[in-house]
């Protein structure tokens, strides 16, 4: 893969691009934990209050803040949370006592398998339509479908949830579980039909974005000059569709998975509320309404950690798919093409026409 | 025991009672539905011993733990499981002896002598001594713990603790002073544990089901004790408690057979349960309060014709009606009617809008402008119902939510008006709750001198007759100057599986908690 | 390149789903304004049973303390909607503004614009906005802020990358060479390229600001009751959602059909003007 050098061996330039793409990538995460921990620490409620309930008197309020620590100033209590977080240690929840690491770790689990889960089915599914539907342009299905799937994508995803568990909480159509309640002593893999309701509300949700862009690219690789060229040497069809084409259409969609990935886990928060799916979603919702800063600031590290690992990946795999990006010389190279053209003003003016 | 003892006294297995609970007059007004509710065909069967009892509760948004002297949300339902106490609640909300075989006041209530039964145990197979009954009562109170519900029995001086004998105890009082109720407000939260109990690391009591696992904010899985002090109890082989975070997934749950018990269900989900023929509802006539607290500290409440006015203008029926969707009865703006204290000769308070509007009239108050603070949730209901009322009489208010922790923080003796509940206590015990000089916190700030001299005779009366007597006249004085809007009592609705036995409705809030009393068919 | 003047509404209009969209997002829009003065009851008046089924004198039956459904179904689209718009508005604005600020600044403030908006893309929005609801209030002004802060950095991105994409065509260059000032490029030339694309934005925006707005509403983050509101009925009628759903329905069937009407009314934009650039040379 590394293209040999002229001169001296060296490593590629997409992997001094990619080690500098993680460099910034950590930066965002780590700005974004910083900003949630000073808001989230200012909020305008006392945690201790909340654990206490209505009927605690003053001076069990005043203990329990100073044993949490909320009495400190609050560059140190980051600092002490950043230490602890680096070496995995998360703190304890406020609502629940338990440290936050061990809940949030099943939970993160299922969450994980209802993201991929989505996945699994959506990308499959979007390929398939959206290549039949690109092979079809403007036939009345192409028509049909693109209707549908822009209402699909128009109605707000926690509607689709809360249709979907008013259908299956119906007296004659409870063939599938309307409240995902897993039992934990279980393996995930023996009740997964606790998953096929939030999976299916979630990818009707995720399926427009990718089965159009899907659609579109095909489109566009369809008339691109080289299947013009192919369809001329007489290259079977189905072999230019599959072959040929499909693979260059699917390096935007790789953009589009990461970035479907991305307002999932924002619509999986209100998915998992609707079905009681014990994920990270639902443990966040809770830890919000209770003010648990510890849960509620482990939660965002880990879904924004989540977020930029998956935009690092997909811009790895971009770069790695694109040959012109694969071996590329120079790391600006890599980064202008993914940044957009040069503006004119920038430009050196010798190269002005 | 004294005499005044009766009530005490008064049940045997208050669930055999079932259908046919004895209410109050006073409380059968609109109660029909709960009698109709409850059948009687698992009352007939007996109870089966084995299988898997699963318990659907909602913890909104907490997950809790499972301390037995500090629980947070689900804590306290998961607590009736873990943790024996002293008492134990009959079905009329009086108590009963439970681990304890004897425990009584001396004649001023300024001590109390408690012995455990003999030969009891803990989970893990220690025997329970007076060490661990201190122990459990120091915990509770113990200020590093800070437990909200150490208040209730903040009058115990916890120098003062002593140990008789292997298996009796001594209570005293801080100044010497009296406390009568002391059943009524340990039993809650005074769970029984071992010296070395430790809420997460060593969660045992002597309760009926001990732990297997927790998972804060899912689930918790039992196993059946089986040295419980009630013999043959409890039924089942494991108990499990699922936590929902709102009621519609859990009526889909229940309706699917995810689970067997749902634990407090919304008023507005009975009729959809009622005509599931799998299913089966109970709904328990409690004397737990609802109403609002006017703040006698503040502008306009100062005025006792503003007060009665609104007192006046809230139209009780609707507010069962809309607030409670129905289940419920109304009420007097007074508490604890199943008290054999209460004061029945106090009239029913009317609705008149005309005679609300001339008081606020009199009192200049004509265009008067109230803000009522209320946390999200079911409170919100009945504070819009009423807003709707007072415009009737001119007065505009404006429902304010606040979060949980702002309504409960610094601030929460200061709400001009703020709904206030308490859950099926006695008068003394419902008192410390809300209006008593010594209460924990009292919203209304009702602070009147005969009322304080009437409330500290009582507690120091063990004598049923001349307690009567001295309550009597301090709900009088309530009635006609208090500080509590008391509009309703609310049923508490409880819905099952048909396969579920040993439940029945009551007075309590807790119908469906008593787990060493249910059983499932599980053939 | 004067054309790009004239590229108003005839050619969108002249897009089926253009007009689709507009009729249906106009059908919205016009029940909401004029709803009020046509709901049979005060929004607020109890006038029936709990839950009580749809019945003659209540074609969509009663909500959660007995109102009638169809009178705050009527009295209660105008927050939704005066919500989202504003919400899009401001970040179109905030957004398009920063965009081309960074696209034709110095490379500095280029950077700290784009990485800023990098940062709050890494954050899923609504998680953003859930937060700082839950953090400050939930007064309209306030979310409406908070929704526009969660689009802006779309609009950043969108508008600083469409505006360099445009600078480097010829027609720009052209004008570069005949000497025109900065300014008049940026306002004659570039703006007016930008703005369809700008436009399919908002109208997604439309759409994913409703999508939020009655997401928040449902996790109880909305606008505070008695006022009528889609979303807060939505919310305030969830736990009767098996036994009288339509309180739950109505509303959410028309936040549907809004969120539908402004995409296809985006789709239709965009549509058009490919066309249009289909047909530039």
């Amino acid at each position: 893969m590394p293209e040999p050098s002229c001169k001296t061996p060296r490593t590629p330039a997409w992997f001094s691009w990619f080690i500098g793409r993680l460099g910034y990538g950590l930066l965002t995460a780590w700005v974004i934990s910083l900003v949630v921990f000073i808001a989230t620490q200012a909020l305008p409620s006392d945690p201790a209050r909340v654990i206490l309930g209505p009927d605690a008197p003053l001076e069990s309020i005043l203990t329990l803040q100073k044993q949490l620590g909320l009495d400190r100033p609050i560059l140190e209590q980051y600092l002490r949370w950043l230490g602890h977080a680096l070496s995995g240690e998360l703190g304890v929840s406020l609502d629940s006592n338990a440290p936050v690491g061990s809940i949030l770790f099943g939970r993160f689990g299922y969450t994980l398998a209802l993201l991929a889960g989505v996945i699994a089915v959506v990308v499959p599914a979007a390929l398939l339509l959206g290549v039949s539907l690109a092979l079809r342009r403007d036939s009345r299905l192409d028509r049909w479908s693109l209707s549908l799937l822009i209402f699909l994508k128009a109605t707000p995803g926690f509607l689709l949830a809360i249709g979907l568990v008013l259908l299956f909480s119906m007296p004659h159509i409870d063939v599938l579980p309307a409240v995902s309640i897993l039992d934990p002593d279980k393996s995930l893999l023996r009740q997964l039909q606790f998953l096929v309701l939030p999976v299916l509300a979630l990818s009707l949700s995720a399926l427009p974005y990718l089965t159009r862009m899907v659609r579109a690219s095909m489109i566009e690789a369809l008339e691109s000059d080289y299947v013009v060229a192919a369809r001329l040497r007489g290259i079977p069809e189905w072999r230019i569709v599959w072959r040929h084409t499909l693979p260059n259409a699917l390096i935007p969609a790789i953009q589009g998975v990461a970035l479907t990935l991305r307002t999932l886990i924002g619509g999986a928060l209100l998915a998992e509320v609707i079905f009681s799916y014990p994920g990270i979603g639902t443990s966040l919702n809770s830890a919000i309404q209770m003010r648990d800063l510890p849960m509620v600031q482990a939660i965002v590290l880990v879904i924004t950690l989540g977020v930029v690992l998956i935009n690092l990946f997909a811009d790895l795999l971009t770069v790695l798919l694109t040959p012109k990006l694969r071996t590329a010389r120079r790391v600006t190279m890599i980064r202008r093409n993914r940044r957009g053209i040069q503006p004119w003003w920038r430009r050196s003016p010798s190269k002005a026409p | 025991m004294s005499e005044g003892f009766s009530r005490r006294t008064f049940l045997g297995n208050g669930l055999a009672v079932g259908g046919g609970l004895i209410l109050g007059s006073s409380l059968l007004s609109g109660c029909d539905s709960g009698a109709a509710v409850s059948g009687a065909a698992a009352l007939s069967s007996t109870p089966v011993q084995g299988g898997r009892l699963r318990v659907g509760i909602i913890d909104g948004d907490q997950s809790g733990n499972l301390d037995a002297h500090k629980p947070v949300g689900g804590g306290i339902i998961r607590g009736w499981a873990l943790y024996s106490k002293f008492w134990e609640w009959n079905t009329d909300v009086s108590t009963r002896l439970a681990l304890a075989e004897f425990a009584e006041p001396n004649a001023d209530a300024s001590a109390w002598i408690i012995r455990i039964k003999p030969g009891l145990e803990f989970h893990h197979g220690k025997s329970i001594g007076a060490d661990d009954m201190l122990f459990s009562i120091l915990r509770l109170t113990d200020p590093k713990l800070a437990s909200p519900f150490a208040g209730l029995v903040g009058a115990i001086d916890r120098n003062a603790l002593r140990k008789l004998d292997e298996r009796t105890i001594e209570i005293r009082f801080k100044e010497g002073q009296s406390f009568y109720p002391l059943d009524e407000t340990l039993i809650s939260f005074g769970g029984i544990v071992p010296t070395d109990y430790d809420p997460i690391s060593n969660p045992v009591g002597a309760g009926p089901y001990k732990l297997k696992s927790f998972i804060p904010g899912q689930r918790s899985l039992y196993q059946r004790f089986e040295n419980y002090y009630k013999p043959g109890q409890p039924y089942a082989d494991e108990l499990e408690i699922i936590e929902f975070k709102d009621q519609v997934s859990r009526a889909a749950a229940l309706r699917a057979g995810q689970i067997d018990v749902a634990s407090g269900v919304q008023a507005e989900h009975s009729a959809l349960l009622k005509a599931d023929s799998r299913l089966k509802l109970y709904a328990s006539p409690s004397t737990s309060f609802t109403g609002f607290n006017l703040n006698l500290a503040k502008a306009p409440f100062q005025d006792q014709r503003v007060r009665q006015a609104f007192r006046l203008l809230a139209d009780r029926r609707e507010l069962v009606d809309r607030g409670l969707n129905g289940f419920g009865r109304i009420a007097n703006d007074l508490y604890s009617p199943h008290d054999p204290t209460y004061n029945h000769s106090i009239a029913q308070r009317p609705y008149d809008l005309e005679q609300a509007r001339s008081l606020l009239r009199q009192a200049g108050q004509d265009d008067l402008r109230v803000e009522l603070t209320t946390t999200p949730g079911p409170g919100v209901n009945a504070a819009l119902v009423f807003a709707q009322q007072a415009k009737k009489a001119g007065v505009e208010i404006k429902v304010t939510q606040v979060d949980g922790s702002v309504f409960n923080g610094p601030q929460r003796e200061n709400w001009l008006m703020s709904p206030g509940s308490t859950p099926a206590r006695g008068f003394l015990a419902s008192a410390l709750h809300n209006d008593a000089p010594q209460a924990i916190y009292n919203r209304s700030n009702f602070h009147d001198e005969r009322f304080t001299s009437l409330y500290r005779q009582a507690l120091a009366q063990p004598d049923l007759a001349q307690r009567k007597v001295l309550v009597h006249e301090a709900q009088s004085i309530q009635h006609e100057r208090g500080g509590l809007l008391i509009w309703g009592f609310n049923d508490v609705l409880d819905a099952a599986s048909v396969r579920v036995g040993g439940l029945a409705p009551e007075q309590t809030t807790f119908a469906s908690w008593r787990f060493d009393e249910m059983w499932v068919n599980h053939a | 390149m004067n054309d790009s003047r004239r590229l108003r509404w005839q050619p969108w209009l002249a897009e089926p789903q253009t007009r689709k969209g507009t009729l249906i997002t106009l059908a919205v829009v016009m029940l909401a304004l004029l709803g009020p003065l046509l709901a049979p009851h005060s929004p607020t008046a109890m006038v029936g049973s709990v839950y009580g089924a749809p019945v003659g004198a209540a074609w969509l039956g009663y909500d959660f303390l007995g109102h009638d459904v169809l009178s705050r179904l009527l009295s209660g689209g105008l927050s939704v909607l005066w919500m989202s718009v504003a919400a899009a508005s401001i970040a179109l604005l905030t957004g398009s503004t920063l965009g081309l600020l960074a696209g034709f600044s110095r490379r500095r403030l280029d950077q700290l614009i784009t990485w800023l908006a990098d940062v709050s893309l890494a954050f899923p929005d609504l998680i953003l906005v859930l937060l700082i609801v839950s953090m400050l209030g939930r007064a309209p002004w306030l979310i409406v802020l908070t929704v526009s802060i969660a689009f802006t950095p779309g609009v950043i991105r969108l508008a600083r990358g469409s505006a360099v994409a445009v600078a480097g065509q010829e027609f720009v260059e052209a004008a570069q060479m005949m000497g025109y000032s900065r300014r008049r490029i940026l306002f004659k030339e570039i703006l007016p390229n930008i703005l369809t694309p700008l436009l399919v934005h908002f109208g997604n925006m439309l759409t994913w600001g409703v999508g939020m707005l009655s997401g928040l509403s449902f996790l109880g983050y909305g606008v505070a009751p008695p006022t009528a509101d889609w979303g807060l009925m939505i919310n305030e009628n969830q736990a009767g959602l098996l036994v009288q759903p339509w309180a739950v329905l109505a509303p959410a069937i028309l936040i549907g059909i809004f969120a539908y009407g402004t995409n296809i009314l985006a789709e239709g934009i965009g549509r058009s003007s490919s066309r249009i650039g289909e047909k530039q040379p």
